[in-house]
């Protein structure tokens, strides 16, 4: 029988499903249409036309079919549809309206559809711009649009076979099997949703996405053109548009990464923007390939040569591009990424696998189909030439492509070397030092022909009349490096290496700038390689000296001949405790908690932490600002906290902290709980007593009392022990707790140690035998509230930050002289 | 032969040697039992959090000292200290992958990585400092 579900809203969830089906057809269709108005083109061209009309109709309708999908499912989760697994699982009611837009992406069909519309968005463009290799660039794009469209598709075969997973899927069809589905009014009992995973509630994780996918979907038009090419049989139209396209990627896939390193920077408790994850690697290796390949490309158009290797990369890049999801969408990294999304299990992994064939057959089955027609300069080039390094530095890229791809591949490649070597590997185990150990080399290489390849010219190059410009760029370079590394105190031969490549970068791109380019259009690629310098220079000041400065550092502030090697440890730790209200030392700084606060309209716990710079020798306030690390306490079914860092940002540096560690709920009334008993020390003079929030040392016994509170009286045994008092500060008093025997009854003058401590120090009694006190000590106010602080210092950030804009920019103004360029495709 | 050939074949042969001297640098999975033949060398170890899923972790003491039980693949039970701040949920975690050394009878790990048995949770990673 079937059951008659009450409250469900079926309608949106049939105009979805409508509208993917129409996506698929639009994009089939045209792909078909296109391919026939390819093959009739010189024969037949009214009939080649007919079918582009048909062709590009076509992909209009798949194109507004994917705007209506966003549409209905925008709708579906703005309304709370819980009966939508896509609304449930991804959202819930208390989910502030700005992160809306990001439950689209933190789910895999969203961010396929999201990428869909990117394609289809560039598509357009494509369209109408390219003229004589339309049908052919067009045709590869809309077959690029099939097989995404079937990721979404969600087509059932029998054989336990899927083909994609629709977002427009019922919660009572993805768990068939729960008992609540059993009951007409289940909706009734699911109140909300799920809600988005709180690590994407950021307001990176709104801009990022739409920026990195739109980098990943720009990588397709340079292969489309490619291919095209190849296919046509023609290298001289398609170097203009694969170049616009190339750069405009390089610009936008470069900034999404960096987007994506800044989100882990303020949003993750990473302590730092890139930590080599196979996310991010799989999005690096992509970037570098196109990067390479607008370098051969150029000088394919300057000087002919370097065809085959220029389709090469732009090919591989977007095979790259179809990697990298494999890696991050299937959940083969399994064990080994942050955030490598969970895996729709196998399906998705064959269908991955058949596009990746796809696309690698036509894109390199076409090349070697026409291996024998691609023109070839059989001369040799000079070696002082621009084309000769261009090409060895392009090549050094693919290089260290290929290293990243192996290492991050290792969960692909492991089974294999399991059944050949028996061993079961692993990836490295401190995987950033891996790759830094490594791709310092590339660095240093690529920032070196960053800056010299501008100098040389293409075909030939007289070293004479560059060799003055050149000396000076080298002195110049030479002394900004030694300064540098006086200055920041970098140390080590192979970072003063990359320290002097990536000042000789910088100088040599500016000088290049401004002695031969001169007017500001021409400067795109000295734009974009003193960006890259800057980012190098960035990347080796902030990763060298990085500082953490919670260090626990209690028991080191005065030489008492620690030789315990816990406490020895304790000092290395990088984890700070601060009690409410008392101030702790970190680096030139006084941090304080403050306090915590929460409000109604945000789920998270904001604590505040004081940080206060003062004069050391008159104690005054030199510098004083407030930072509110913050942390979802209790996240939706989890227990434990999801701490988002806050940072105070300077010119030239960042100090960044974040909680690792809370005490209780929020706002829970603060406990005064005073310890019922005396803790006893039998204690030597000089010895120090740890407090919570203090440590006191036994100095030296008395007997000469002078205190209001005691009266001699004849017969009395007296004595005093003499306690110094010390925070972190310093030491704050001296107290002097006494011990008499009067009437052979033992009395206590106890002591208060400070207003700020709150603790009561008693001498207990003198042991004679062992010269040694018996000193007790009461904590009052022991269980204060508290945070566990973590806080670095990253100097020079902003360079990170400013060269990835300035490397962008650089190609963005390269695109736009390369498109307003009129005609010139092959100079001489 | 042509230059850019020549300078090629010396590029993929530093690379080749490069890439074959990396896997040095990789690890391997082992059991807690194997870790201990190599005593003071890391590698990686898959296990399930034991003991009543307890951990100890008090921050007044000592804010970077978490310790608990996991037994391995190959079924030992041994204790586990992390130096660093308690894992968020590894009460709940599913499995644990741990990176460290055996030292003792204690494994002293470096690096946490957990998987959560919520599907819509991603796996989570804490790091702790090598000591």
């Amino acid at each position: 029988m079937q059951t008659q579900f009450i409250g469900e809203h079926l309608l949106p969830g049939q105009l979805g499903h409508f509208f993917v089906v129409l996506s698929f057809i639009g994009s089939l269709l045209s792909a078909f249409a296109y391919f026939r108005a390819a093959r009739c083109e010189t024969i037949d061209p009214a009939l080649s036309n007919r079918w582009l009309a048909i062709a590009r109709n076509s992909f209009i309708i798949h194109s507004a079919a994917i705007i209506a999908i966003f549409i209905t499912l925008y709708y579906i989760i703005t309304n709370h549809l819980f009966e939508y697994h896509y609304a449930w699982a991804h959202s819930d009611r208390s989910l502030p309206s700005k992160y809306l837009l990001s439950c689209f992406w933190e789910g895999q069909q969203g961010s396929f559809l999201l990428w869909m519309f990117w394609h289809s968005v560039l598509g357009m463009i494509v369209m109408f711009r390219a003229k004589a290799l339309e049908s052919r660039a067009m045709a590869i794009i809309a077959l690029v649009q099939v097989c995404l469209s079937t990721t979404v598709l969600g087509i059932y075969l029998p054989g336990d076979l899927q083909i994609g997973t629709s977002p427009f899927l019922l919660l009572r069809h993805q768990m068939q099997e729960a008992p609540i589905f059993q009951q007409a009014d289940y909706l009734s009992m699911i109140k909300d949703g799920n809600g988005l995973n709180v690590l994407l509630q950021n307001y990176w994780m709104v801009i990022h996405p739409p920026v990195l996918f739109l980098g990943f979907a720009s990588t397709l038009i340079p292969f489309a053109f490619a291919v095209a090419a190849l296919w046509k049989g023609d290298y001289k139209l398609f170097i203009k548009p694969a170049l616009s396209w190339a750069l405009f990627s390089g610009a936008v896939f470069g900034t999404g990464i960096m987007m994506g390193g800044a989100w882990a920077y303020e949003s993750l408790n990473f302590g730092g923007y890139w930590a080599w994850d196979p996310v991010e690697n799989a999005s690096l290796v992509p970037w570098m390939i196109m990067v390479a390949g607008i370098h051969t490309l150029l000088i394919f158009r300057a000087t002919g040569r370097s065809l085959v290797i220029t389709l090469f990369f732009f090919i591989l890049s977007y095979v790259a591009v179809w990697y990298s999801t494999f890696l991050t969408r299937t959940g083969v990294l399994g064990d080994t990424s942050v955030h490598a999304f969970t895996g729709e299990g196998k399906s998705l992994s064959w269908q991955l696998l058949i596009f990746i064939a796809i696309v690698a057959v036509c894109g390199y089955g076409l090349m070697i189909w026409r291996r024998k027609t691609m023109p070839r300069i059989k001369t040799e080039e000079a070696l002082w030439t621009r084309e000769f390094w261009m090409f060895i530095g392009s090549f050094v890229l693919l290089l260290a492509a290929v290293q990243i791809s192996i290492s991050t591949s290792i969960p692909v490649w492991s089974p294999l070397a399991k059944a050949i070597t028996g061993k079961d590997v692993a990836p490295p185990i401190d995987p950033v030092a891996h790759y830094n150990n490594i791709q310092i080399w590339v660095a240093v290489f690529i920032t070196l022909f960053c800056g010299g390849v501008l100098y040389l010219k293409y075909k030939q190059t007289s070293l004479r009349s560059i060799a003055r410009i050149f000396s000076i760029v080298l002195g110049v370079s030479i002394v900004l490096t030694i300064s540098t590394a006086v200055i920041q105190g970098i140390d080590g031969w192979q970072f003063i290496l990359l320290l002097f490549s990536a000042c000789f970068c910088i100088t040599a791109t500016v000088v290049y700038a401004f002695s031969s380019q001169k007017s500001l259009k021409k400067m795109g690629p000295s734009l974009s390689h003193f960006g890259f310098g800057v980012l190098i220079l960035g990347i080796l000041i902030t990763g060298r000296k990085k500082e953490v400065i919670s260090l626990n550092t209690l028991g080191g502030i005065l030489p008492l001949g620690e030789t315990d090697t816990r406490k020895a440890m304790k000092e290395s730790q990088e984890n700070v405790m601060l009690y409410e209200d008392i101030a702790v030392a970190m680096s030139d700084y006084w941090a304080t908690y403050k306090g915590d606060s929460v409000s109604a309209t945000d789920p998270r716990t904001f604590y505040k932490v004081l940080f206060q710079r003062r004069d050391s020798a008159t104690g005054k306030v030199l510098e004083s600002f407030s930072l509110y690390p913050d942390a979802f306490i209790n996240p939706k079914g989890q227990e434990g906290l999801s701490a988002n860092p806050s940072s105070r940002h300077y010119w030239n540096r960042d100090i960044f902290t974040y909680v690792s560690s809370v005490s209780g709920k929020p706002n829970e009334v603060r406990v005064s709980q005073a310890t019922d008993t005396f803790k006893h020390f039998t204690v030597h003079r000089g010895d120090t007593i740890y407090l919570s929030k203090a440590f006191i040392v036994f100095k030296d016994f008395n007997t000469q009392i002078s205190d209001s509170r005691y009266t001699a009286a004849p017969g009395d045994v007296v004595v005093g022990a003499q306690i110094e008092v010390y925070n972190l500060e310093g030491k704050i008093n001296t107290v002097q707790p006494v011990y008499y025997i009067r009437n052979q009854a033992e009395n206590f003058i106890d002591d208060t140690l400070s207003s700020s401590v709150g603790a009561i120090v008693r001498l207990g009694k003198v042991i004679p035998e062992e010269n040694a006190a018996d000193i007790q000590v009461k904590e009052i106010e022991q269980h204060k509230r508290w945070i566990v602080l973590k806080a670095i210092v990253f100097p020079h950030i902003n360079l990170v930050w400013a060269g990835t804009i300035l490397m962008s920019l650089g190609f963005l103004l390269s695109m736009w002289r390369s498109i307003s360029k009129k005609g010139k495709a092959l100079k001489g | 032969m042509k230059k850019t050939h020549i300078a090629l074949l010396v590029l993929v042969a530093a690379a080749v040697c490069v890439i074959v001297s990396m896997f040095g640098d990789m690890s391997t999975y082992e059991t807690f039992g194997t870790a201990a033949e190599n005593p003071g060398k890391q590698f990686h170890v898959i296990g399930v959090l034991e003991g009543d899923r307890k951990v100890d972790y008090d921050p007044q003491t000592d804010p970077n000292h978490c310790s608990f039980l996991v037994r391995d693949k190959a079924g030992n039970v041994k204790k586990v200290i992390f130096n660093g701040a308690k894992p968020t949920d590894i009460e709940k975690s599913e499995q644990i992958v741990m990176k460290g050394k055996m030292d003792g009878d204690a494994f002293r790990c470096t690096q946490i990585q957990m998987k959560c048995p919520s599907k819509y949770k991603n796996d989570q990673i804490a790091v702790g400092n090598a000591s």
